[in-house]
């Protein structure tokens, strides 16, 4: 698999603040990589660097294995923060500029506002528009000329649920047809429902990139409980497969274990040491649990 | 270069602030011209007329009358480059350009076609002038004789643009810029003229605006005081092309380094 975008070593500083300290990791093509941290862990200055709205103190990065440069930015579709467009002017027409500068035919116009559901105020100028709208229209001029890279930073802000799984839909078919996706987001639902890799940055650090599960390890566990909770943790603990127990809810024990258990048999084994199970169920550890505990430690 | 002037044309042809601007621009700079006939050529006494000899609208002098008069009036196209530049900040359409693939250099090429631009009308608009009141004022025959004085003001209309630019680049709020702008060119360059003549001589003469002043008296007030500088005009001329490659090459340098 070739790379789209490999960034080596990758720092910036605003003032005080160290926005991205030393960041390196390869985007690989066809995958919907998406870029995870919480507020402020500087994923939109590392698109912005990308995008060359912001300059790298110290790094370098290649754009599919090339320096990068304004022609490879106009094969790629960005929506980075918020979508800017000419107030006075409407959807039609300012995508009439978005193509002129990517020197797209104006042809794919419709087609992108009508992927949006624009076309019915495709007209109207872009001052009217509700938060909603002008996030739709910016993720249209992203898909103008059907770039086989998109850069999209938050796409689902200001949509309602109906447009968060539009955009979710339309992800899913744009990685289907092998385009490559770049997403930062925060909504780690998202991310779980549609990349298949992630990179995960913090305080401007990188705390780990590469496939979502290899990244974000989620072992399956089981959650057991009985009368004598007490009893149950100390009684678990000698059973030969045991590895830990995850902090959980109260009464009930969440249980990895090094191996595959059968729950049937867990259950046959906690009755025969004198211990009757009142809960048992075998659950997945969610990605926001994983993503908590990588980010915390 | 073709292709950033017909975004530039996309993104004001539907733009109702610009056509205002350019009507006004356009206004401002052929209607002073009946007014200041009227104040010093319609109204004069004959006697005095014959006492400052060739009226302000004959031929030759009709082409300094009108390129002294309109360097007073063109400063609107500055204001409304400021507008179009300050525009991109506000809407950060300067960073969706450059996003959407335009090199940083193409968003300065785009607003330097702007001020090249409103140069050239405000130049076509001054030649239209002498040739509208040259011929309808006037009694003398055409002539090209002065005809170096809309070349001057050309060159001032030049170095104010280039100074708006600078102004709205490093500003980037538009009321700000505006008022930052009118203030230099109304009073501000007018005060540090006179401080910098009366501490270190005729140099204050070469401050950005001033430089051209120097070299565009206005006739009749000419022939009472002096008002064209000391230096050769070459000095003048020499000033406002620096000044050009100066905040050209500042407004480069800004846009190419800075975070945006």
């Amino acid at each position: 698999m070739s790379t789209i975008l490999s960034l080596n070593n990758i720092s910036k500083r605003y003032s005080s603040v160290q926005a991205l300290d030393g960041v390196s990791f390869d985007i690989p093509a066809g995958s919907v990589f998406g870029i995870l941290g919480p507020n402020g862990s500087g994923k939109t200055t590392l698109l912005g660097i990308v995008t060359d709205v912001l300059k790298a103190d110290a790094g370098t990065f290649t754009v599919m294995d090339e320096t990068p440069s304004a022609a490879q930015r106009r094969k790629i579709g960005t929506l980075l923060e918020t979508p800017n467009f000419y107030h006075y002017l409407s959807a039609y027409k300012n995508l009439q500029i978005v193509a002129n500068i990517k020197q797209q035919s104006e042809a794919d116009i419709p087609r992108v506002l009508e992927l949006a559901g624009l076309t019915a105020r495709q007209h109207s100028a872009f001052k009217t528009y509700s938060l909603g709208m002008k996030q739709r229209l910016a993720i249209a001029s992203a898909m103008l000329g059907n770039p086989e890279v998109l850069i999209l930073d938050e796409p689902a802000n200001g949509l309602d649920p109906v447009g968060i799984a539009e955009v979710r839909t339309l992800i899913r078919q744009l990685a289907q047809a092998g385009k490559t996706i770049i997403m930062a987001s925060h909504l780690l639902d998202e991310v779980e429902k549609v990349c298949t890799h992630v990179a995960i940055l913090r305080k401007g650090k990188l705390l780990g990139s590469g496939p979502v599960n290899a990244v974000l390890s989620r072992d399956n566990f089981i959650e057991i409980g009985s009368a004598d909770t007490q009893a149950l943790a100390q009684l678990i603990r000698k059973h030969p497969a045991f590895a830990q127990v995850l902090p959980g809810q109260e009464g009930i024990l969440q249980v990895t274990f090094t191996q595959a258990i059968d729950p049937a048999a867990l259950n046959n084994w906690c009755a025969q040491q004198g211990l009757w199970l009142s809960h048992l169920q075998m659950s997945r550890k969610s990605l926001e649990t994983a993503f908590l505990e990588l980010t915390n430690n | 270069m073709l292709q950033i002037i017909k975004i530039e044309w996309l993104k004001v042809k539907n733009y109702r602030t610009f056509w205002v601007f350019i009507a006004l621009g356009l206004l401002a700079m052929l209607a002073p011209n009946f007014i200041i006939h009227d104040i010093f050529v319609k109204n004069i006494p004959q006697e005095a007329q014959k006492l400052l000899g060739q009226s302000m609208y004959d031929y030759p002098l009709v082409w300094q009358t009108v390129a002294s008069v309109n360097s007073y009036t063109s400063g609107i196209f500055s204001l409304l480059l400021i507008t179009l530049v300050s525009n991109e900040f506000n809407y950060r359409t300067h960073r969706q350009n450059i996003i959407d693939g335009w090199d940083r250099k193409d968003f300065v090429l785009s607003k330097l076609f702007w001020v090249v631009s409103l140069a050239l009308l405000a130049l076509i608009t001054s030649l239209v002038a002498v040739i509208i009141f040259g011929s309808i004022y006037g009694k003398s025959p055409f002539s090209m004789e002065n005809s170096r004085f809309l070349c001057y003001y050309f060159l001032q209309v030049l170095v104010s643009l280039c100074l708006a630019l600078l102004v709205s680049m490093l500003i980037k709020r538009t009321g700000l810029a505006i008022i930052l702008f009118l203030g230099y060119i109304m009073f501000i360059e007018q005060i540090l003229v006179s401080v910098v003549k009366r501490f270190f001589g005729d140099v204050g003469g070469l401050l950005p605006l001033q430089a051209g002043d120097e070299l565009l008296p206005f006739p009749m007030v000419e022939k009472l005081v002096k008002f064209s500088g000391p230096y050769d005009t070459t000095v003048y001329l020499a000033a406002l092309a620096a000044y050009v490659i100066l905040f050209v090459w500042l407004v480069f340098r800004r846009m190419l380094r800075t975070d945006l």
